[in-house]
């Protein structure tokens, strides 16, 4: 910051107190999702570190596909875990975007009580990004966990995201900062006839951490081997 | 300040401690004169015929035909090294092993109250280990390892040489560069340079020192001039905090063993407190009537102290065992044994200053919920394209 620019800030902070401008408060660290136009769709550069972000959408709009791109990039830097509560995360897929399997824990929770246990104690443990996979039925009583499990994640910097195929209920919205909508417009063929990925229209819904209301078309690829 | 004690080798230690006959007789360590091995250690009658450590004992031998030749005994010189620690640890927590065997730190900062005299605190110490051990220590205090322990080996028992602060570059400069750690490069390097006390190696500036041996070398230079930066690791004595109770007649009531169950817990959590410690984990042994006894861990992300919580995890873990037969004993042992002031809530700090590592959390949550909650991945290339095959799942 230029010296006169500090100088004029010192004297209206002397003669308005609070009421003068300050510097905004520190950026929130993001954690790339490794994939460009999602992160410039974040505002931020990426999934907010230590919050929740949640992915919304109907089935087959490409959001678990996005989601599963975005743990198998941060597997590569780091511990990650997956919780799978409909049991369908198939690994092998992971490895179609180079994911270290290695550095991957699933979790297989028989309950919501069970998985969110998992899930607080290996936020705490320093595991760097939680992907948890909602079944459709499966959130009835996550906003009680929501609040203690928001808080051990923020204490640890884990990243966490949440995948939901049924329209959230309100808790989740509340304490979500970052809401991501998904929409399917098109599959997208090649010339030859093979699938090359699905075209989906994103939307951010909510976001506490820079300007809301973004959208962004783009088409997410299919990685068919 | 920190003090270096100094004994003779651990293990010489305890074959006088053994046969007492031996003190004063040219004794050689590391086997019968006829094995092929090499000397462990020798006392300083036999090292003053010539025998040194490292040479085979056939070569012993040639030096000190009179000398009585033993292997070492593992599990008394152990017993002397623990011994010593257990001793120094006494006056102060700080103690810790020093690198070369019957060689052992204490610092001596917080004793200032209790001792104020040091000469008496060095006296009531060599006191102490002779009690123990029977030898009087060559004793060295400066104000890092390096030097202390410099001191100790040119010390005689009974009068310890005290190096004060303020002298330690002159108190080092006398000695041969021996005395440093230096790999066999560096010494040929500062033999050749003509470098052959630390008082030269100390006119040397430390710029022209690092552009002539490299960063790596600097240690060594720093030591030179009395600077040791290494911290003293910590000496824990060993703790076995267990209580068992029989169970007469042997009982097969659920409800009964929860109520001795909670009674253990409590004498347990009673020798925790007394001792300022928290167990991670508790082990359950439970001994059945004509029945293989059965063992089970519990594991917390804390270190638990209190009787409530040691409970709270052992109760569910009773009532899941899959017990035969009547219990005829049972027992209740603390385990991964931790300070318990890392439970102390962040005052000062974010969190709670502890942490539990990925495995640790693993394995609780997988004791707690079974093997299959948490599992990895693996993708079998070669296998048959069916997703049984092909994918791998093993608990993590």
């Amino acid at each position: 910051m230029p010296d006169r620019l500090q100088q004029a800030i010192t004297v209206l902070q002397t003669r308005f107190g609070s009421a003068a401008p300050r510097p905004a408060a520190p950026p929130c660290p993001a954690r790339s999702s490794g994939i460009p136009e999602l992160d410039a769709l974040t505002g931020i550069g990426g999934w907010p570190v230590g919050r929740l972000s949640l992915l919304a959408g109907p089935r087959g709009c490409g959001k678990r596909t996005l989601a599963q791109r975005s743990v198998a990039s941060a597997s590569r830097e780091g511990v990650v875990a997956y919780v799978d509560f409909p049991k369908r995360l198939d690994p092998e897929f992971l490895n179609y975007f180079d994911a270290r399997l290695d550095h991957l824990l699933v979790v297989r929770p028989k309950s919501l009580k069970e998985g969110m246990a998992s899930v607080r104690v290996l936020a705490r443990a320093g595991v760097d990004l939680i992907c948890i996979d909602l079944s459709r039925a499966g959130s009835s009583g996550l906003d009680a966990e929501l609040p203690h499990l928001l808080h051990r994640a923020a204490e640890a910097e884990c990243t966490l995201l949440l995948i939901h195929d049924a329209e959230a209920e309100d808790a989740i919205r509340y304490y979500a900062s970052l809401i991501l909508t998904f929409e399917r417009c098109a599959w997208v063929f090649r010339a030859d006839g093979d699938l090359e990925g699905l075209q989906v229209d994103a939307a951010v819904i909510k976001n506490r951490l820079a300007a809301p209301g973004l959208r962004k078309r783009w088409i997410v690829p299919y990685p068919i081997p | 300040m920190i003090c270096c004690v100094r004994t003779p080798h651990p293990s010489l230690v305890a074959a006088w401690l053994t046969a007492p006959e031996l003190r004063g007789r040219s004794l050689v360590l590391g086997g019968l004169a006829h094995e092929r091995a090499s000397v462990t250690t020798a006392s300083a009658e036999a090292q003053a015929q010539g025998v040194l450590e490292g040479m085979s004992l056939n070569q012993a031998q040639q030096f000190a035909p009179d000398a009585v030749f033993q292997p070492v005994d593992e599990e008394a010189t152990a017993r002397v090294r623990q011994s010593l620690l257990s001793t120094l640890h006494h006056f102060t927590p700080d103690v810790a092993a020093g690198e070369d065997p019957g060689c052992a730190f204490l610092r001596l900062d917080r004793l200032a109250l209790r001792w104020p005299d040091r000469s008496k605190l060095l006296a009531a110490i060599s006191r102490a280990i002779d009690a123990a051990i029977r030898v009087r220590p060559t004793m060295g205090v400066a104000s890092s390892m390096f030097v202390s322990k410099v001191a100790a080996a040119h010390a005689t028992a009974g009068v310890p040489v005290i190096v004060d602060n303020d002298k330690t570059r002159a108190y080092l400069a006398r000695y041969p560069i021996d005395v440093l750690p230096l790999d066999d490069d560096l010494r040929e390097y500062l033999e050749l340079l003509g470098l052959k006390t630390i008082g030269r190696l100390q006119a040397i500036s430390r710029p022209a020192f690092r552009r002539q041996f490299g960063p790596k070398a600097l240690e060594v230079y720093d030591l030179a001039v009395g600077d040791d930066r290494r911290r003293l690791r910590r000496f824990r004595p060993a703790v076995r905090i267990e209580e068992s109770e029989p169970l007469d007649p042997p009982v097969d009531n659920t409800e009964a063993l929860q109520f001795i169950a909670r009674a253990l817990a409590e004498r347990v959590s009673a020798s925790l407190l007394a001792q300022g410690l928290g167990a991670r984990a508790i082990r359950i042994k439970l001994d059945q009537e004509a029945a293989p006894p059965i063992a089970i861990e519990v594991r917390f992300a804390y270190p638990m102290t209190t009787a409530g919580e040691l409970f709270d995890g052992v109760r569910p873990r009773l009532l899941r065992a899959t017990i035969t037969a009547p219990l005829e004993r049972i027992t209740l042992r603390a385990g991964r044994l931790e300070p318990a002031y890392i439970r102390q809530p962040g005052l000062l700090i974010r969190r709670d200053g502890f942490k539990e590592s990925i495995a640790d959390a693993i394995a609780r949550l997988q004791e707690e919920y079974g093997p299959s909650l948490v599992q990895r991945a693996e993708v079998c290339s070669d296998a048959a394209p069916l997703p049984d095959h092909r994918i791998l799942w093993k608990p993590a």
